[in-house]
């Protein structure tokens, strides 16, 4: 019996977290607009619905009745498989963040290194939907996105150990407590500008988004989608970027830590205040050249998160704490 | 525990059978990879029976992921040499060292 | 039966699927991605056994880096022909030593009396920690040199000879 109910209590999150994750799609694609417009001196979608809050749901409906259309000479296995691995991780993740101290699904020990190692499958997702897709500006696209994210993982990384290191953990739960006193944006402020920069990266948001530039590659990997299979390249975007930012206030936030109102409150408004600086940057700055990018990857930010580790690791022993 | 052993034992014969079998040079680095990953369940199921805080099956099994991906990227960049070479990824084709 | 017996069971037959497909089928792509899945199943098999971090260090390097080597070289080394490959003339032979070979393991693992597996260790993190930077420093550090010739290496292999 208690068989059925742990098995039933996993499934449950999981339909828990895909619903999670959808709702922030919702959400963030009518956030997306409004905010965008108010940069760009103007509205937005006012009209369907009060302030335009039924916008996305219009959204869906058309998305879900359009045709699925498959070019003639996709590879069926990897055309279909392509959406499915690049969404998929991006819900897997939400697994080990605590929405405020008790609300995390599964306080896993190694949560830390979960939550960089799952998103690590989206490249495969990339690859195959750019690949199957049979047409050169899918597959350049499909290319530079996974290069853009394997190249920028390792800065990440680096940037996210030197948190752990002053965490002594890597359960994301122990995270909250360690920041009870000071929040480590304060102490780890180099990290903090790394990890949001490369994060931008791996989450193909301005500046760094050359492979869905609708200007360049018509729209990257995921030009031969409709439909359907589209909103899962979008559900995969969102919810990976809501994914970053959560992580990051609670890397360097202290996500949930604050007076008076409870912790989700905290962690929400803190995790929305950096999905709005995400956005500002898109609206404001221009794109990166595909070269200029791997060339900030490679001879920029890898040097710089390494001799950041090397300068955390020394100070840390200095103080001894 | 036995059950671990036996699955290992059973994806190293098919890891096997796929090394003999193939010509690809992709698909054989792809049996390889599943020879090494029977192998590394093998070796963590075993760090659990004697001195487990010891923990030498696991960092055995760490070791064995980071020397599998030096080797898959090395093999990765012959394969493409050879490609270049030869226009094909068929091993058969590769013998120039042939009597 | 818990519920770990019952993911350990699906697990492994999702491995040896997704092996016994990778090795069989005549189209590269699908063998990768089969291969991709088994790593995952192995991952899951993993922190079954109490080895979380292996697990996703597995997940962070299997899947998030070889599979992904393994497609970029399938991408740079097919020049657009999706056929599928020719079979192979020596399934006889390779079937048989596999018998034998899985036949031998499995007769010697039944017939072996194992000792019982102690309790679980509260974190395995820790334990890892001590073990890789203490007993086992010098490889610990052998490794990074590997890693290093492997990169260095790689890179020598492909850079074109216009360069």
């Amino acid at each position: 019996m208690s068989t059925v109910l742990t098995l039933g209590e996993g499934f449950g999150l999981g339909v828990v977290a895909f619903t999670l994750v959808g709702a922030i799609t919702t959400v963030f694609v009518l956030l997306e607009r409004r905010v965008s417009a108010r940069i760009q001196m103007r509205v937005g979608p006012t009209r369907t619905g009060p302030h335009g809050l039924l916008q996305t749901i219009a959204d869906i409906v058309k998305l879900l009745v359009k045709e699925d259309v498959r070019p003639e000479y996709a590879d069926p296995v990897a055309f279909r498989l392509g959406p499915m691995l690049t969404a998929v991780p991006a819900v897997l993740s939400f697994v080990v963040i605590p929405f405020g101290a008790p609300l995390v699904m599964r306080a896993l020990n190694v949560g830390i290194v979960y939550f960089l190692a799952v998103p690590g499958m989206t490249v495969v997702g990339l690859l195959l939907a750019g690949w199957a897709s049979y047409d050169n500006y899918s597959f350049l696209g499909g290319l530079r996105s996974s290069a853009q994210f394997i190249s920028y993982e390792i800065p990440r990384t680096l940037a996210v150990v030197t948190v752990v290191m002053l965490a002594g953990s890597l359960n994301t739960v122990d995270l909250l407590d360690a920041q009870k006193p000071v929040p480590y944006i304060v102490l780890l402020p180099v990290s903090f500008v790394i990890y949001m920069a490369t994060t931008l990266a791996e989450v193909n948001r301005i500046p760094f988004d050359i492979p869905e530039a609708e200007s360049e590659l018509v729209a990257g990997y995921h030009t031969e989608y409709s439909g359907f299979r589209w909103s899962l390249f979008f559900l995969a975007e969102y919810g990976a970027l809501y994914a970053a930012a959560a992580f990051a206030t609670l890397l360097f936030l202290g996500g949930g830590n604050g007076p008076v109102l409870p912790a989700v409150v905290w962690f929400v408004g803190k995790s929305l205040v950096v999905v709005f600086v995400f956005m500002w940057v898109r609206w404001t700055l221009p794109r990166f050249r595909a070269d200029q990018l791997m060339r900030l990857a490679w001879k920029v930010f890898l040097p710089a998160s390494l001799v950041n580790l090397v300068l955390a690791a020394f100070v840390m022993m200095a103080v001894g704490s | 525990m036995t059950p671990v052993l036996i699955l290992s034992g059973i994806l190293f014969a098919i890891g096997v059978f796929g090394v003999l079998t193939r010509r690809n040079a992709i698909t054989m680095l792809v049996a390889v990879e599943i020879m090494m990953n029977a192998a590394n369940l093998n070796m963590v199921a075993f760090s659990r029976l004697y001195h487990p805080e010891l923990m030498t099956g696991q960092v055995l099994a760490v070791f064995g992921i980071g020397v599998a991906a030096s080797e898959a990227a090395v093999g990765l960049a012959l394969i493409l040499t050879i490609y270049r070479r030869y226009g094909s990824t068929d091993v058969d084709r590769v013998d120039l060292l042939k009597g | 039966m818990t519920a770990s017996d019952v993911l350990f069971i699906i697990f492994g037959v999702i491995a040896a699927a997704c092996a016994l497909y990778g090795v069989l089928t005549r189209y590269l792509l699908r063998s990768i991605v089969a291969l991709g899945a088994f790593l995952t199943a192995v991952a899951g098999e993993f922190y079954l056994l109490a080895a979380d971090f292996v697990a996703v260090v597995q997940i962070f390097v299997y899947v998030g880096g070889i599979v992904v080597l393994m497609l970029f070289a399938l991408m740079l080394s097919t020049s657009g022909e999706r056929q599928p490959l020719a079979g192979s003339d020596r399934r006889g032979l390779g079937s048989l030593l596999a018998y034998v070979l899985g036949g031998m393991v499995v007769w010697a693992t039944v017939g072996t009396r194992l000792p019982v597996v102690p309790g679980r260790l509260p974190a395995s993190v820790p334990y890892l920690g001590r073990a890789l930077l203490g007993g086992q420093v010098f490889a610990f550090e052998v490794l990074g040199v590997i890693l290093l010739a492997a990169v260095v290496a790689a890179l020598a292999l492909v850079r074109s000879e216009r360069l």
